[in-house]
């Protein structure tokens, strides 16, 4: 309930209006969505920092010429196809919906299909 | 939600001239053989097929990094100028190791002189792949650019993009397929200013070898 210059109806200068008199208008339902929004969801951090750093390493002791450390190379590599098919794999099931049991944190899609399940 | 499902359903991008359910067309002979050896081709038989590119061909010089190549060497859309200023650069690229062979005095020496111009093509722009880059990432007011891992197609790019931004970087005292034929001989040999420049970019990236954590801030 608000009053001011917000209140339905006119009026006058000098007057203000009583806001127990000011009729009362239902804009948006008074309870809870069941969903919530997407926002800071898309958070994931770094990852294969140890073999960057140990690939990094490699190539200052070798004047930045890579053919000396292919087997770190490979192993960055490695890491970071692996981790990202870990991480699309988990995105597709957080998208889906699926929920492992013992999940901490849950994806805006998980929560929101709960909600649905569950209203009220 | 209503609209990524009406999406997926009309076509995966807006303006996209085939849906999703398109697939990507074989158009070579070498691929079709593989499809038919691996009996994928009866798979495939009535799916819907994209068209093929208009430079697509089933002619065994058919290169697709060349082809790759060509599009970014195009502006404005002048394809033809664009494979003319390829073939010349391979020419030449031909020419001069043609003209070192001969140059060369012993079978040694000659054995070790590489003529084939796709060869060196390809050489140079595998040797001027990044393996990291930066990106900038905003951490409490101040932006760091952070060492992330390239993806294999930004990689193929970049260093593409690299090679003609050398041929066309000033002075410019020699015609760009000159230049051009000179950058992949040297950059294939593992010396000259795109390799250069790849390296600094490393040394860059080692130098913020600190704020690797940050990602996506």
């Amino acid at each position: 309930m608000r009053a001011g210059r917000h209140a339905p109806g006119y009026v006058a200068r000098g007057k203000f209006a009583d806001p127990w008199k000011i009729p009362f208008r239902e804009m948006i339902p008074l309870k809870l969505r069941t969903s919530v929004s997407a926002r800071g969801d898309n958070r994931n951090g770094a990852f294969c920092v140890q073999e960057m750093s140990v690939l990094l390493a490699c190539m200052k002791k070798n004047e930045f010429e890579e053919r000396h450390c292919s087997t770190q190379l490979t192993s960055f590599q490695k890491c970071v196809s692996e981790t990202e098919a870990a991480l699309k794999q988990k995105k597709a099931a957080a998208r889906r919906g699926d929920l492992a049991p013992g999940e901490k944190k849950l994806s805006h899609h998980q929560v929101t299909g709960l909600l649905k399940k569950y209203p009220g | 939600m209503l609209r990524g499902r009406l999406l997926s359903v009309i076509s995966a991008r807006q303006m996209a001239m085939f849906g999703p359910e398109f697939k990507e067309p074989h158009f070579r002979k070498s691929e079709l053989e593989e499809l038919q050896k691996t009996g994928e081709i009866s798979k495939i038989g009535h799916i819907p097929f994209k068209a093929a590119p208009s430079a697509a061909t089933v002619s065994p010089l058919y290169d697709p990094l060349l082809e790759k190549f060509t599009n970014y060497v195009m502006r404005k859309g002048e394809k033809q100028l664009a494979r003319d200023l390829m073939a010349k650069t391979l020419q030449s690229v031909k020419r001069i190791q043609v003209q070192k062979y001969n140059a060369a005095q012993t079978e040694e020496e000659k054995a070790e002189i590489e003529i084939n111009a796709m060869k060196i093509f390809h050489k140079a722009v595998e040797n001027c792949k990044p393996l990291l880059t930066l990106t900038p990432v905003k951490k409490g007011g101040a932006t760091y650019q952070v060492p992330i891992n390239i993806t294999a197609e930004k990689a193929s790019f970049t260093s593409m993009n690299w090679l003609i931004e050398a041929a066309k970087s000033p002075p410019k005292d020699a015609r760009f397929y000159n230049k051009l034929a000179h950058e992949l001989i040297n950059a294939a040999a593992g010396t000259g200013k795109v390799i250069k420049r790849k390296q600094e970019l490393h040394k860059q990236c080692e130098a913020n070898r600190a704020y690797a954590h940050y990602r996506w801030g």
